[in-house]
Parts: C-alpha cells; structure tokens; sequence
C-alpha cells in the first residue's frame, strides 16, 4: 500500500467518526476481502453474509477508537472478522472449518517431482487436517491473503516471530512429507 | 486450539456471488440500531442504579427510625472541691 493510499484512508477514516456514511468507501473497497477471508473460514455463504455484515457493523461501532499503528486499516478489518468468525464457532461448538480453493492450492504448492493428481491432492487435506489450527490460520493469512508476518501477527494477537515459526514448521512438513517445492519468499 | 476441517473448493468465488450480500444502507441501519440498543441499555442501567442507591438510603433511614432510642445514661458528676 502506498503512502496517499495509507494518507487517503486515514482520512476517510477521520470523516468516519463524524460521518457513518463515510465509512460507505471502505465498505466497498474491503467487503469482497473480508468475506472471501469469511467464507474460507465457514463455507457457508448465507453465515458469510452475516458475519461480514456485523464485521463491518463492529468496525463502525469502534472506529472512534481505531489509531494508526503501522498497519493498513484491512488489518484490524481481518481482526475484527477473526473475532466474529471465532464468536461464531464457540457459540454453536463445531468444527472450524477452512475451505481452500483448488486453484490457490495449485498456485501456492509448485510441483516437483511427483505428478500433481487427485490422489496428492487427498492426501495434502489429510496432511492439512492434521496441523494444528493456528498453524492453519497463519498458512491461511499468508498465503491465501497475502498478509506479512507483522500483519499476520497483528490480526491473530501472536508475535511476529510466532507467526514465523509456525509457517516454517508447517511448510518444512509440507516439504518433507510431499517432495514439494513451496513457493515462499520468507 | 480446537479441531477443524479443511474443504476443497472448485469453483472459485465470483464477485458476483458475494454482491448479493454487499449492502451498505443494511449495515448502517443496524449500526444505528445497536447504538441506540446501547444508548438506552445505559440509560437504563444508569437509572436502575439511581434507584438502587436511592432503595438502599431509604431502607437505611427506615431501620435508624425504627431502633428504639438509646437511654440517656446518667453520667455521675462528681464535684471537685478544692
């Protein structure tokens, strides 16, 4: 993000507080995000809607208090959705629930030695399954939403060193276990 | 951290799919709902406390009325005659 993008949100932001209706811009600018970010997280699309809708009714209920603190405003977006998204899940005691695109799993895995087929693809979900659910949510942010580490850190309140750590375990896992080459640029 | 279930998707998400749920007016007006839902809660509790205390005073005089006056204890004065 550049600087006049950072400098142009932050003072769509400062109308906000005194203007709701002005928050009707970033609504737009970050609503596909967040409920994409949602629905991996539910794949229910109904359940989305409705936890992005209170997302966003969350955010302007608290943006008087929202401070600049070196991320881009999306970030406490993504926190915000986290929380809601973990409401959701304590409330009604199921399973979490990541569902991943085929095609992002195709882009984020390059292939090496073996032959990329449906059986490989089986048993990467079953890899997946297996890890750990922060590991997972910290895999899912980085690769999926394309967040750094700080910001990784920032939306799942974990240090930046924590949130480093568990995706090179999790992909030194993926490495060894599959003979694959990931794409990842640290 | 608790259990979780990874899904595959094909299709990939169209802009399209998640408009159907992109409505700003809709969160505007809960925003306006919830806040004034708060704004009377507070009122409300604020209230509810004014009348506790106000309760509690009252109950306090009420007993004080009701405790039977303390007797005059006679103090014995005694005169120091120099």
């Amino acid at each position: 993000m550049s600087e006049d993008e950072i400098r142009k949100e932050e003072q769509i932001i400062e109308r906000s507080k005194k203007d709701p209706h002005a928050f009707g811009e970033l609504y737009e600018k970050y609503f596909d995000r967040i409920f994409n970010y949602i629905l991996r997280q539910t794949d229910d699309e109904e359940l989305a809607g409705d936890l992005c809708s209170q997302t966003f009714v969350n955010a302007l209920h608290n943006i008087n208090r929202y401070e600049f603190r070196g991320f881009p405003f999306s970030a406490w977006l993504y926190k915000i959705a986290g929380n809601e998204v973990n409401k959701h899940y304590r409330k009604n005691k199921g399973n979490k629930i990541f569902s991943i695109e085929e095609l992002k799993v195709r882009e984020l895995v390059e292939q090496a030695a073996e032959e990329w087929d449906e059986e490989m693809i089986t048993r990467l979900l079953r890899y997946m399954n297996e890890l750990p659910t922060d590991m997972i949510q910290v895999l899912e942010l980085r690769f999926f939403e394309d967040k750094d580490f700080k910001e990784i850190a920032f939306i799942l309140d974990m240090t930046e060193s924590g949130a480093k750590m568990r995706t090179y375990r999790a992909l030194d896992k993926l490495r060894t276990n599959f003979n694959l080459k990931v794409k990842y640029d640290g | 951290m608790g259990k979780h279930e990874i899904r595959l998707r094909r299709q990939r998400m169209s802009a399209r799919g998640s408009d159907r749920y992109r409505n700003y007016n809709a969160v505007l007006k809960q925003h306006g709902n919830e806040k004034r839902f708060k704004q009377i809660t507070r009122i409300f509790t604020f209230l509810l406390l004014i009348a506790l205390i106000v309760i509690i005073f009252m109950a306090i005089t009420r007993w004080e009325k009701k405790q039977p006056s303390k007797p005059q204890t006679k103090t014995n004065s005694t005169a120091v005659v120099t």
